[in-house]
């Protein structure tokens, strides 16, 4: 495993640190929800109205009772996740609302389209977990979609997935639906199976439906995380350690809450923090600003002992194109070689969040793959160093007959699963580029994917709890 | 007193606040024409710097700032224009802009409030979570020509509906142009629900408001 860089130097932690506890105990926060304020209040904290004002005591020691690292259990345990340490979980993107298809269209997403990519997702050797709101089912009416999107990720994968941060109540039909599937709420408090997106409203608060859930998830021992968007030039400073200490400050608040709710409660430190154009406004995620916010939060959350989540495949682009491509690729390389743990948004999105696509989800899940294998680094074993079979072929020769090769190169070697290697002639014959050979791809991948079996009574139980609750 | 207009010119394209709430107390103090402060310093301010974002010179924080300065002088100066009964001469139009009920999101709509500001509108800016009945009621109030509605949630978009069909409940819909927009907002949304206009970005609305207004 290749050794996670930093971007910071521990001088630039320390102040980013310092600034983020000024930030708190000075300005302080709003929390619009009157359970956390008296949760504040009980612990100490300098509350008028729905400002509170913390002491770098109080956020410094509930930070220390997050765990440094926690396992995620699946419905097969065989995809158990360790979150934290130097492992890394990708997942699709979150949350967007339309669909941009092959040839540049664009159309709102269904639950059709959550159920395809929760196959996708779990078809993959590259993401570890189907993730959730996936794509965001617009035929679905809002109050039901909650239930429909957890009972599709149940039933067609049997991987890890989301709960619902929309509140307390959505949270807790998503704590009752992962108690029926595990067996009952104190197995679950044990082994956490859920885990749910809170954010902040950037700058300085967070609002009641996302505390409701936070605080709901922390009683049922579930894990969140707790991030922060910080759009730099528009909803933070345009100055990237500034919007780095604003981010912390949420960040840093939202698990001392967490904390305060339920010690050891599971939490990863969340950023998506990124820049607004400053000609349109738009937020560009596919940046190296962005890149770098990613890199720093996870060094921070190194510097704070939790697990981090930052965004994956990000990019600008409306469809599969080269820009795509090289933007994509910069920020998952920066997620996963500087120790994000959590990677949301892995893959699928477009246009900064507004999109998914099927043929951006086939490309981010090679450039998923390319990473795993760039991330393992060398092997120093006999095998690898390969010193007898550099004798026996000598000066000269070549290694495509040795036995050596035949079997080391599956190990040393990743065969790609999209990328075009042939050669011109075979390439001419129908002259497909990413985007085309994607489209083909993800259909024979859905085609020939058979969700694993769910237990009938559980099954039967769930659409129970769900014909009750809609 | 022309020195007092290029001041008042200046400070708008500098986006300073305070200087155009000191140069806009000078006309006062001095008993300068109003009317002539706002025509031939604030606006040839704006203008200025409409013109540099069009042709891609100026940045958002630069027409955002010259918008937010023009309304300092205009807050100063119209109770003057009033009070000595003068009339200010036609602003393009007055829009009254809002994110609706459930929504929190507000960079989009205070850009396209500002873009307005700069192309000469009057833009009064509710803010954010805003109930179709408060939209009207401002509406009414200032006589608005166009009544802006942002949604960035699928869940909230159900407001700009909503505002469409309590104009028509209330028999008003042919008395103000509705326009919506917003991230997952789109032209097909917004013919769905009959509103009169759909901009994608900020400069589009504007430029939309000027087609629809002439008409
Ligand atoms: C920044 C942001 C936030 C900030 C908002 C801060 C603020 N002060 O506005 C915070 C963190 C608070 C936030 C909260 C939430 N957000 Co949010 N947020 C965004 C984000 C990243 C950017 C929005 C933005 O400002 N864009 C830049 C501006 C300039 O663009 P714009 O608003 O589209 O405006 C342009 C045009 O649309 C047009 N326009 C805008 N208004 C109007 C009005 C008229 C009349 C006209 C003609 C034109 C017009 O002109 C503008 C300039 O050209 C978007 C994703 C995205 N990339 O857009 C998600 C996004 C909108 N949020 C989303 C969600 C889910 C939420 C939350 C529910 C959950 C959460 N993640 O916390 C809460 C909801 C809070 C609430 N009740 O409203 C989702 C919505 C998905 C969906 N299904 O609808 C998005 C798409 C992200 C995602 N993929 O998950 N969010």
């Amino acid at each position: 495993m290749l050794r996670k860089y930093d971007v910071l130097t521990e001088e630039q932690v320390k102040t980013i640190h310092e600034e983020t506890m000024k930030i708190l105990e000075e300005i302080g926060m709003e929390f619009e929800y009157e359970p956390a304020l008296e949760v504040f209040k009980a612990e100490g904290q300098k509350v008028e109205g729905n400002r509170v004002h913390f002491t770098r005591e109080f956020i410094e020691a509930k930070v220390k009772l997050a765990p440094s690292q926690f396992t995620l259990h699946a419905r097969n345990p065989e995809h158990n996740l360790v979150c934290g340490g130097d492992n890394i979980i990708y997942m699709p993107g979150y949350g967007a609302p339309f669909i941009h298809d092959v040839d540049g269209n664009r159309r709102k997403t269904t639950m059709q389209d959550y159920d395809n990519i929760v196959k996708l997702a779990g078809a993959s050797k590259n993401l570890h977990m189907t993730g959730g709101t996936v794509a965001e089912p617009q035929d679905i009416p809002d109050e039901v979609r909650h239930l429909k999107m957890l009972y599709s990720s149940i039933k067609n994968s049997d991987k890890c997935f989301m709960g619902s941060a929309e509140g307390q109540e959505r949270a807790e039909d998503s704590i009752e639906i992962a108690s029926i599937l595990f067996g009952g709420k104190d197995v679950i408090k044990e082994k956490p199976v859920l885990i749910s997106l809170i954010n902040s409203l950037t700058p300085l608060k967070y609002d009641g439906r996302m505390l409701g859930a936070m605080m709901a998830y922390a009683k049922a021992g579930q894990a969140v995380v707790i991030a922060s968007l910080v759009m730099a030039g528009s909803t933070g400073p345009a100055a990237l350690a500034g919007t780095l200490a604003l981010q912390n400050a949420e960040v840093l608040a939202g698990i001392a809450l967490a904390q305060s709710v339920n010690p050891g409660t599971p939490v990863v430190y969340g950023s998506t923090s990124a820049l607004s154009d400053m000609h349109s406004g738009s937020l560009s995620i596919g940046s190296p600003e962005c890149a770098l916010f990613i890199s720093a939060s996870a060094q921070l959350a190194r510097f704070y002992g939790v697990p981090s989540r930052s965004g994956g495949g990000l990019n600008d682009s409306k469809i599969v194109d080269a820009q795509a491509g090289y933007e994509s690729m910069m920020t998952l390389m920066a997620a996963s070689t500087t120790g994000i743990n959590f990677v949301l948004h892995t893959a699928g999105i477009l246009q900064y969040f507004m999109a998914m696509s099927y043929e951006k989800f086939m490309m981010d899940d090679e450039i998923a793959g390319m990473l795993l294998h760039y991330m393992k680094g060398f092997t120093f074993d006999e095998d690898g160093m390969a010193f007898d079979v550099i004798a026996k072929v000598g000066p000269g020769g070549h290694y495509l007959t040795q036995k050596h090769t035949r079997k080391n190169h599956k190990r040393e070697f990743r065969t790609a699963q999209l990328s075009d290697r042939t050669a011109f002639e075979s390439w001419s014959k129908e002259k497909l580029d990413t985007n085309q050979r994607a489209n083909r791809k993800w259909q024979e991948v859905l085609a020939n994917y058979v969700p694993p079996a769910l237990d009938e009574a559980i099954d039967k139980q769930l659409l129970e709890f769900i014909a009750k609750r809609s | 007193m022309s020195e007092l207009f290029a001041e008042l010119k200046q400070a708008v394209i500098d986006g300073d606040e305070d200087i155009v709430s000191e140069s806009s107390q000078k006309v006062i103090d001095q008993g300068v024409n109003p009317v002539d402060a706002v025509q031939l310093g604030l606006i040839k301010g704006i203008e200025v710097i409409g013109e540099a974002w069009k042709a891609g010179e100026a940045f958002l924080p630069d027409v955002m700032m010259s918008a937010e300065a023009m309304k300092v002088g205009l807050g100063l100066l119209e109770p003057e224009i009033a009070k000595l009964g003068m009339s200010e001469g036609e602003s393009k139009g007055k829009i009254v802009l809002g994110t609706v009920e459930g929504d929190i999101h507000d960079i989009g709509k205070n850009i396209t409030g500002a873009m307005f500001t700069a192309a000469g509108y009057k833009v009064f800016d509710l803010g954010t979570d805003i109930k179709a009945e408060d939209f009207v009621v401002k509406a009414k109030e200032v006589g608005a020509d166009i009544i802006g509605a942002s949604a960035l949630l699928t869940t909230t978009m159900i407001g700009q509906k909503q505002l469409v069909d309590y104009l028509k409940e209330h028999n008003l819909r042919d008395q103000f142009k509705v326009f919506v927009g917003g991230g997952p907002t789109s032209q097909v949304w917004a013919d769905e629900i009959g509103a009169d206009g759909w901009a994608e970005t900020a400069d589009e609305a504007v430029e939309l408001a000027g087609r629809l207004l002439a008409k």
